[in-house]
C-alpha cells in the first residue's frame, strides 16, 4: 500500500478510508475458510450449501459476527465496504488489486508461506526487487470489444522482467508441486467424498451410520450448514478427530475412508494424461512430415504445428477416458466408489471469468520513460512458451485389480485410437 | 424456475443459446448477460447465476461452454479489442432455430445480443440486483458499484433495459 500512497499523494488522490478498507479486506478475506479449506468449498457445492465460496463465509463473519465489532471503530459501514472488495461488489480499482489482481497481497504472501511449510525449493522469489520496482500505472479496461475507462493498475518496472518471469513462473511450479500434487488431490477426493456422506446420513436421520455423537461439530453443521457457529466450530483438528470415531463404523465409506484418511493409506493415483503421452508416441510418428527436404524455418513450423496437434489429440483422449471410466463406475455401482475421477487446470495467469485485458495480466513497462506498460507475457519467451497445468487423474484402491486392469485397458485403447 | 430443456446436457443449452442469436455471439459478457436475462423471464434452462464484477455471472454456464467447443457444438475464435484486450467470438455448429422455439426468446436474445456490452451489463446488474438481492434502489446500487462505468453508460442502460422489458417473456422483467 504504501507504493499506492506515494504514487497517489504526488497527484493529489490518496484515499486513506479505501486504503484502510482494502488492508483490513487483504486482512480478514480468508477468515471463511472451513476445515481442509478448498476441499470442504467442494462438499459446499455438491451439496449445494451455503460456504461453496469461502469468501461468502468471510463476508458473513465480517458483517455478523465480532469482527464486524472489532472494525467499529474505524467508521460506520467500514465492515460493510471491506466485505464488499471481497464480494466483488466494489468497482476494481489500485486499492482493491492490492486484495485481489495477479499480483495481489495474498499470492505474494501465501507463495512465500507455502514454501517454508512444504518444505519445497520451487517457486522463490525476489520479494524485495519485485516491491522496489513495482509502480502505479493507467490501463485500458473493457467489456467484450467494448472500451469502458482506463483503471489504476500495478506496474513493474524495466529493470523487473526476470523477476516477474520468476514470480509467474514460481506460482506455477507451485501448483504442479504443491497445491495440485497427486497425493495432496487424492487425500482431498477421499476427504470430501467423506464429509459429503457423513452430511447426507445426518440430514437423513441416519447419524449412527457415522460414528458421531448428535452434537460433534460436524453433525451439528450438517444440521444446520448456514448457522456460522456451527460453522466456526469445525477445524482441521476437529475433522482428524473424528477420523478414529468414523473408522470401523458400519457404514463401508464413512468407515474405509476415514481409516485411510487416519492411517494416510490414499487411493493410488494414475495420471491419465502422462499415461497417454507416454502411450501414443505421437512426438516420434513416422508419419511426420519433416523430411531432408524441409527446411529449417519449414521445420519449426510443422514442429510447432505437431506439438499443438499432439496436445489437442492428448486433451480428447484424457475426456474420452474419463468419460469411459465415468460409465464403467456406474454400470458396475458398488458400496464403495471405486474410482475419484481429478480434473484442473491452470494457466499461468488465474483465470478471468469474462474480460481479458490488462488488469487481469501482469504489466511492465519496458523503456525508463512513460511508455505504455505491456503484458509480461507478451514480451517474455519463457512465460510465452508455458502451457496450462493440465491434471486428468484417476485415483483407485491399490490392490483392486479388477479397476487397474479397466483403467489400463481404457487408457491403451484410447492411446491407440490416438496413434490412428 | 421452469426450465426450458432439461432433457439436454449443460453444453447443448449452452450451444442453443448461440444458435438462437442466430449462430453467432460477440463476446463472453454479452453470453453471460443475456444467458441471465433468458433464466430470470422463464426463458433460460437452469443455469445458476451469482454476482462478480462483471455482474450477474454462471461458471456452469462459463464451464459448458468449455464443454460446448470440446464437443464441437460451438466454435470461439479470440480477437483483439482496440482497447488492448481480447474477445471472443463464438459460432454455433447448428444453424438457424429449430422451430417450436419461444419467440419471446428469440427475441430477447436478439435484442441483448444487439446491445453494447457494457450497458447490457449494467441493465443485467441492475435486473440481478432487484430480483436476487432486492435492491429498493437497483440503478443506484449499479452506479455505487461500477461508478465509471455508469458514468458513460448508465443513461443508454436504462432505455436498453425499457426495451428488454418490453418482450413478452412468460415472466416479465421487474419493473426498475
Amino acid at each position: 500500500m504504501s507504493v499506492v500512497k506515494r504514487h497517489l499523494q504526488n497527484i493529489h488522490a490518496w484515499d486513506e478510508t479505501m486504503a484502510h478498507t482494502a488492508l483490513a479486506a487483504a486482512l480478514v478475506h480468508d477468515l471463511g475458510h472451513g476445515p481442509y479449506s478448498h476441499a470442504f468449498e467442494e462438499v459446499g457445492k455438491r451439496l449445494n450449501l451455503g460456504m461453496d465460496k469461502h469468501e461468502k463465509v468471510s463476508a458473513r463473519l465480517i458483517r455478523d459476527e465480532e469482527v464486524s465489532e472489532a472494525l467499529k471503530p474505524l467508521g460506520s459501514g467500514f465492515a460493510s465496504d471491506v466485505a464488499n472488495i471481497f464480494e466483488d461488489k466494489m468497482s476494481p480499482s489500485i486499492y482493491t488489486a492490492v486484495v485481489s489482481s495477479q499480483f495481489d497481497a495474498d499470492r505474494l504472501d501465501y507463495m512465500q508461506r507455502d514454501r517454508l511449510m512444504t518444505g519445497t525449493y520451487h517457486g522463490v522469489i525476489d520479494f524485495e526487487w519485485l516491491l522496489s520496482n513495482l509502480k502505479v500505472g493507467k490501463v485500458p479496461h473493457g467489456a467484450d470489444e467494448e472500451e469502458a475507462g482506463e483503471n489504476d493498475t500495478f506496474v513493474l518496472g524495466p529493470k523487473a522482467l526476470h523477476a516477474a518471469e520468476a514470480y509467474l513462473l514460481g506460482l506455477y511450479q507451485l501448483y504442479a508441486t504443491v497445491y495440485l500434487h497427486k497425493a495432496t488431490r487424492g487425500a482431498e477426493k477421499l476427504f470430501t467424498e467423506l464429509l459429503v456422506k457423513v452430511v447426507e446420513l445426518a440430514r437423513n436421520d441416519s447419524i449412527e451410520e457415522t460414528g458421531l455423537s448428535q452434537d460433534h461439530p460436524l453433525i451439528r453443521f450438517a444440521k444446520e450448514p448456514n448457522n456460522l457457529k456451527c460453522l466456526l466450530a469445525l477445524d482441521d483438528s476437529v475433522i482428524s478427530g473424528a477420523l478414529s470415531m468414523m473408522a470401523g463404523v458400519k457404514n463401508p465409506l464413512i468407515s474405509n475412508f476415514s481409516m485411510r484418511l487416519r492411517d494416510r493409506k490414499l487411493f493410488k493415483c494414475v495420471d491419465i494424461r502422462e499415461k497417454l503421452d507416454q502411450k501414443n508416441g505421437f512426438a516420434e510418428s513416422e508419419d511426420s512430415e519433416i523430411c531432408g527436404h524441409c527446411t529449417g524455418v519449414a521445420k519449426k513450423v510443422i514442429a510447432v504445428r505437431d506439438e499443438q496437434q499432439r496436445i489437442d489429440a492428448l486433451a480428447v483422449a484424457c475426456k474420452e477416458v474419463e468419460k469411459r471410466l465415468i460409465e464403467w463406475e456406474k454400470e458396475n455401482k458398488q458400496e464403495l466408489p471405486q474410482i475419484l475421477l481429478d480434473k484442473k487446470e491452470r494457466s499461468i495467469y488465474k483465470s478471468s471469468e469474462e474480460s481479458k485485458g490488462p488488469l487481469e495480466q501482469i504489466m511492465i513497462r519496458l523503456g525508463t520513460g512513460n511508455d505504455n506498460p505491456v503484458d509480461v507475457a507478451s514480451v517474455s519467451q519463457i512465460i510465452k512458451a508455458i502451457d496450462p497445468f493440465q491434471v486428468s487423474r484417476v485415483y483407485f484402491d491399490r490392490g483392486d485389480q479388477k479397476t487397474k486392469a479397466v483403467v489400463d485397458q481404457i487408457i491403451e485403447e484410447e492411446a491407440k485410437r490416438c496413434r490412428c | 424456475m421452469p426450465v426450458l430443456n432439461r432433457n439436454k446436457s449443460n453444453e447443448e443449452n449452452a450451444a442453443d443459446i448461440i444458435r438462437d442469436a442466430g449462430g453467432q455471439i460477440v463476446g463472453r459478457t454479452r453470453l453471460q448477460k443475456m444467458a441471465y436475462l433468458l433464466e430470470i423471464t422463464d426463458l433460460g434452462c437452469g443455469f445458476s447465476f451469482e454476482y462478480r464484477h462483471y455482474g450477474p455471472f454462471s461458471e456452469e454456464l462459463a464451464n459448458a461452454i468449455e464443454e460446448a467447443k470440446f464437443w464441437d457444438l460451438i466454435t470461439e475464435e479470440e480477437h483483439i479489442a482496440l482497447w488492448g484486450g481480447s474477445y471472443s467470438i463464438y459460432k454455433a455448429a447448428a444453424s438457424a432455430p429449430l422451430s417450436g422455439i419461444d419467440p419471446a426468446r428469440i427475441e430477447l436474445i436478439q435484442n441483448a445480443k444487439d446491445a453494447n456490452p457494457i450497458e447490457l451489463e449494467l441493465a443485467a446488474t441492475a435486473a440481478f440486483l432487484k430480483v436476487v438481492e432486492n435492491d429498493p434502489d437497483p440503478w443506484s446500487e449499479t452506479k455505487r458499484r461500477k461508478p465509471e462505468k455508469a458514468e458513460k453508460f448508465l443513461a443508454n442502460a436504462q432505455v436498453l433495459y425499457e426495451k428488454l422489458r418490453s418482450v413478452k417473456t412468460p415472466k416479465p422483467l421487474p419493473a426498475i
